[in-house]
């Protein structure tokens, strides 16, 4: 598609043997020459544009995400601006206040960059490594379980229910991530969850 | 953009979502009237002030042109549904080049042509294209129709690439927008013509949506945002524009894919932009693009050789 300037013409102009681009070939080589020098001290910066899903709720809207340096080239990339992807079927550029608010809730002081825990009768939030949370949670998945998991209910019938504990999982996942963490859920036996999956 | 400036009241528009069309034909008259009001305004703040002002009073003569003319023979209904049934350009270009309507209009539009202001060079282009002996003056059409501009006669090519955007405009502009299909990405579903750029959009009912403006017939239409206009890749896009001007309302969007780029102009951050005119008036990116090792994708008889 890209237009190559390779073709001989039967017309010559005199004059304009040299010329080799519409500015110059019209007589406005000056005004050419002028945005030339303005422009020499300028370097170009690459902003990028990325479509992403919404990390709200499961309507899974999608969005596009600017941002400055290029994550492709090794730079760290700073987000700049957070809008409703027009060509998106499901939300056609359009954004509730939550997804509106991207942005702020990616930029925020106040948001949780790694696992934190507030002990019993604590007042403050600690940081914690990953196999530290993860070990804890697991622990105290098992004996919550142990204690109150419903095998059988009391006409004898086995429904392998576990009540006590809920499971509120992300939004913005693939079908196959949904469909995943809904299989760990009902493995477990947990009643109280809510996923992609269910929409 | 003409064609969104409808004044006809739609309820349908309040408090709903609507789909934004495909496409948007040009009105001819308003399309170049409207080209030649951001070609003055460009002209009060830039360096390249003389060649807008000269653009300015060229697209006024099309306007003018566009008006004066009589309502042009539409495309047959069974070109068009020939060309839809086969996912093809309506406007054929082969067609239009022994179009006796064509000719006319050419005539009319170099008869004209002299009276714009214009340095000696370019009237030197305009007194050749003028006194080219027919033969002559059919292998320029055809090179406009290919949009194969030979570099060494590129001012004649200019004036007769704007004489037959009146034409192929008033073509355009006889067609039903239902009517047409993509044809392929980056060619325009009319003409097959390549893209002089693409524009956010900023208007009611298609905000943040993309219309890629054919540089021959003037249509605008849709085609999906963060996506190569020349190869059609989704992948290794990216947008350049000057340091500190991360937020420019005219960009360049690079694709890694093919190694060429294409203007995008941000409506939706300046409501003024005009495809062809700031697409000139910017010539700016196209120098420092220059440098770079990507190559513009974007057609426009007035900008060529970048």
């Amino acid at each position: 598609m890209n237009v190559e300037l390779s073709r001989r013409s039967l017309l010559k102009v005199a004059g304009a043997g040299v010329a080799a681009t519409s500015v110059t070939a019209m007589g406005f080589g000056e005004a050419e020459a002028a945005v030339a020098a303005h422009v020499r001290p300028f370097k170009l910066v690459n902003t990028t544009e990325t479509r992403n899903t919404c990390t709200y709720c499961s309507v899974a809207c999608g969005v596009i995400l600017y941002s400055r340096g290029d994550v492709r080239k090794g730079e760290h990339a700073e987000l700049l601006h957070v809008e409703g992807d027009a060509d998106h079927p499901t939300n056609l550029g359009t954004l509730c206040p939550k997804g509106a608010a991207l942005k702020d809730f990616v930029k925020s002081e106040t948001r949780l960059r790694y696992p934190m825990l507030r002990r019993p009768g604590s007042d403050r939030f600690e940081r914690i490594s990953w196999d530290q949370a993860l070990d804890r949670i697991a622990r105290l998945m098992k004996d919550d379980r142990d204690a109150n998991f419903i095998a059988r209910n009391q006409a004898g019938v086995t429904v392998n229910r576990w009540t006590t504990t809920g499971m509120l999982a992300a939004s913005a996942t693939t079908n196959e991530t949904a469909w995943t963490t809904f299989k760990v859920a009902k493995t477990l036996g947990i009643v109280g969850f809510d996923n992609q999956a269910r929409v | 953009m003409s064609g969104f400036s409808g004044l006809q009241p739609d309820p349908s528009m309040i408090g709903r979502i609507v789909r934004p069309p495909f496409a948007v034909l040009p009105e001819p008259a308003g399309l170049f009237s409207g080209r030649a009001e951001r070609f003055a305004e460009l002209a009060e703040s830039s360096q390249l002030a003389p060649y807008l002002r000269f653009l300015s009073a060229l697209s006024a003569l099309q306007s003018r042109l566009a008006a004066a003319l009589p309502p042009a023979t539409p495309i047959p209904p069974e070109q068009v549904e020939r060309a839809r049934a086969g996912k093809m350009p309506p406007l054929d270009r082969k067609l239009l080049e022994k179009s006796a309507e064509l000719r006319e209009v050419i005539a009319r539009f170099l008869d004209e042509a002299p009276t714009l202001d214009m340095p000696a060079q370019a009237a030197e282009g305009l007194e050749a294209l003028r006194r080219a002996p027919a033969e002559i003056l059919d292998e320029v059409i055809g090179n406009v129709l290919a949009d194969s501009i030979p570099f060494e006669a590129l001012s004649p090519h200019l004036f007769l690439s704007a004489a037959m955007q009146v034409h192929a405009a008033r073509l355009a502009s006889s067609l039903d927008p239902a009517l047409l299909v993509p044809v392929e990405t980056g060619l325009c579903p009319v003409c097959g013509g390549p893209p002089v750029a693409s524009i956010v959009s900023g208007r009611l009912g298609t905000e943040n949506v993309r219309y890629v403006g054919c540089a021959f017939c003037g249509t605008h239409w849709n085609e999906v945002r963060i996506k190569c206009l020349a190869c059609g890749s989704t992948k290794g896009i990216g947008y350049k524009s000057a340091e500190g001007e991360e937020d420019a309302s005219i960009k360049a969007e690079t694709c890694d894919a093919c190694r060429s780029w294409v203007k995008i102009l941000y409506q939706n951050r300046n409501p003024s932009l005009e495809c062809v005119a700031d697409d000139v008036a910017s010539l700016g990116l196209d120098l420092l693009m220059r440098e770079t090792d990507y190559r513009r994708a974007g057609f426009s008889p007035f900008l060529i050789g970048y």
